[in-house]
């Protein structure tokens, strides 16, 4: 089964008076579980393709389904839920918020959610004990380690039991062991059966998905984009 | 399906607790503001208070008093006075009248029981007097109808007089000298007290004194044999209800008009319009002051708006953050407009403490009654809401309606 289809997709930009086709008709198809890279130099639109399909952008033209859902056409304040139940973001800088700790980090998503204090705090518990931080639950995020706080963003990027899994190059910031950890932790939620995107510019990361789609100019360039 | 509001408060408690120096600064306008209106209003509340008081000591809301108007020019003719039959004429007129007490004053009387002297006013009055001025004998009787018809030669004494003349002893049945007139005494009035307000207690203990130091006579009385020949110079009416005195002070004014030929020698005045007079006076004064505090709070109101913006601009990656796991739109604008109203709430309530804490002084310095009440709280309380909401909306907005992806690419 499809979980992300699009056709045609495009999206332009203005920037002052100069028209930037950032996507221009792209057709991909991601399948239910599946681990799919997708790699591109910068300025080559993976980064407004990945806004797209996280519902945090919408496509000036072309068609989105996620889940089977034409979510191109959704407002934006469908899109924010869309996001809350679907979608996890893992970010290249963690995007934890600073102020508060890894456990009401991680409970965010679910206050978005609507659901209660008691029951969130359980949830992110689980999730928490899941990636090995049960022993941080009250430390700021400023008080872990690089590694540590990817794995904060990824408990909070799955607590809500999202469609797909979204990374911005999550290994960007880490030392290498680090980032070997977290490519682990991405693999094993892919064996689990998770849905998992990951834009990066690194080989060596993109090769241990299943698919790499690769975009050049706005455009898919290799790889086989239909799998 | 936004998030509760217990959350928003949750959010924006832990927000402001985080960032105190920066709420603190942020709020002081609005404490500052919250205060001064606290502190004008109590004060106005106070003096309104007072009046009332004042006005109460001295009949009530349903007096009017006819006097000699000291604004007229006596030089064109006519005189500030009533002849009995006159006074007649004027009672004829206003039948609505609850009560009717011309008076004749006669100041510097020397009152003496054997070596016992007292000097002071003595009025010549009629029955009503006690119903006008709503003030009756603690012993004995008041002047009766059958004394005026009589001019019996009979005085009550005030309070102060009784003592000064008779000591402890019972000076009902006595008779005193009131310069030649030998009169008996037959009543003893009831003692009165009022609390001085401001500069007024340098000069007494009491403000009422002067009138436990008057003494009266029958009107009647006092005509034909202490002081023959002096004229009628005041006349108190009483109307049936605050209500009515309005109405029967300009039916009063305009017999004694007609009877004085259009001469305005005497001015009719009514306690309900007097006191509405100084109300409207402290309300003058209570706005003047009110604005200065609102343009306090406003300028406050623009310092927070000002902050709050500065905040969202610093705070535009967490907003992305916050848009990209969820929240929609309206969760980002309660969280910072939610913010901005217990940040002023907040303001308000240390306000209103602090304006509290003052008022003591104030009063004590200015020497006059300050008197809070609990709707002031709730006025000074829902104001500083009130700023929050109103200059919280446009940085809540601005906030909410942040582009994620463009909030995210912010450092």
């Amino acid at each position: 089964m499809d979980i992300i289809r699009t056709h045609n997709l495009s999206k332009e930009y203005h920037m002052g008076k100069v028209k930037v086709h950032a996507l221009i008709g792209i057709d991909i198809c991601i399948k239910q579980g599946e681990f799919v890279a997708i790699m591109g130099p910068s300025g080559s639109g993976k980064s407004t393709l990945m806004h797209i399909i996280g519902c945090l952008d919408r496509p000036t033209e072309g068609e989105y389904y996620l889940d089977d859902v034409l979510v191109s056409a959704m407002p934006k304040s469908a899109l924010a839920t869309v996001r809350n139940h679907k979608i996890g973001f893992v970010f290249q800088s963690f995007n934890l918020l600073p102020h508060l700790n890894v456990l009401k980090n991680v409970e965010l998503p679910l206050m978005y959610g609507g659901m209660n204090a008691r029951k969130r705090n359980i949830r992110a518990r689980e999730i928490l004990e899941g990636v090995g931080l049960d022993d941080r639950l009250k430390h700021k995020p400023t008080e872990l380690s690089g590694g540590q706080r990817q794995r904060v963003a990824i408990a909070r990027a799955i607590v809500n039991n999202p469609s797909i899994l979204l990374a911005d190059e999550p290994t960007g910031n880490l030392d290498s062991q680090a980032g070997g950890d977290i490519l682990q932790i991405f693999e094993d939620l892919h064996k689990a059966g998770n849905t998992v995107i990951m834009v990066t510019h690194d080989q060596a990361v993109a090769d241990r998905a299943d698919r790499i789609i690769r975009i050049m100019d706005g455009k898919i360039f290799d790889g086989n984009p239909l799998s | 399906m936004a998030i509760p509001l217990a959350e928003s408060i949750r959010i924006g408690l832990a927000d402001i607790l985080m960032r105190k120096v920066r709420s603190v600064v942020t709020v002081i306008g609005i404490v500052l503001g919250v205060m001064c209106i606290m502190v004008v209003l109590a004060i106005v509340n106070g003096m309104n208070k007072s009046t009332m008081a004042w006005m109460q000591e001295r009949g009530g809301l349903n007096k009017i008093e006819v006097q000699a108007n000291w604004n007229y020019d006596f030089s064109k003719g006519g005189d500030p006075s009533f002849t009995l039959k006159e006074i007649r004429f004027i009672e004829s007129q206003i039948p609505e009248a609850t009560a009717f007490n011309p008076t004749i004053s006669k100041w510097n009387s020397t009152l003496t029981n054997g070596d016992k002297r007292f000097s002071g006013w003595v009025g010549g009055v009629m029955p009503d007097m006690t119903i006008v001025d709503e003030w009756d004998v603690d012993k004995g009787r008041f002047v009766k109808d059958i004394d005026v018809q009589n001019n019996s030669n009979v005085i009550v004494l005030g309070s102060e007089v009784a003592q000064d003349l008779f000591g402890n002893r019972n000076p009902i049945g006595n008779t005193i000298t009131l310069d030649d007139t030998k009169l008996m005494v037959v009543g003893i009035m009831k003692y009165r007290y009022m609390k001085p307000q401001g500069g007024g207690a340098a000069f007494s203990e009491n403000y009422l004194d002067y009138l436990n130091q008057r003494s009266f006579v029958p009107l009647s009385t006092m005509l034909s044999k202490i002081n023959p020949g002096t004229k009628i110079a005041n006349l108190d009416i009483r109307a049936a209800n605050p209500a009515a005195a309005a109405v029967l002070r300009k039916k009063v004014e305009n017999t004694v008009l007609n009877l004085k030929h259009g001469k305005r020698v005497f001015q009719v005045n009514s306690a309900k319009e007097q006191m509405e007079s100084m109300k409207k006076n402290n309300m003058i004064f209570s706005v003047i002051f009110v604005l200065i505090a609102v343009i306090s709070l406003l300028v406050g109101g623009i310092v927070i708006m000002n902050i709050m913006l500065a905040a969202i601009k610093e705070r535009t990656r967490e907003i992305g953050v916050r848009l990209a796991i969820g929240a929609r739109g309206r969760d980002i604008f309660l969280q910072f407009l939610v913010q901005t109203v217990l940040i002023t709430s907040m303001g308000g309530v240390l306000g209103i403490l602090l304006g509290y804490g003052i008022l003591g002084q104030v009063s004590k310095f200015l020497e006059i009654n300050v008197v809070a009440s609990v709707q002031m709280i709730w006025a000074a309380l829902s104001v500083s809401v009130g700023v929050g909401l109103i200059f919280g909306v446009l940085p809540a907005v601005r906030a909410s309606r942040l582009d994620p992806v463009i909030a995210l690419r912010e450092e």
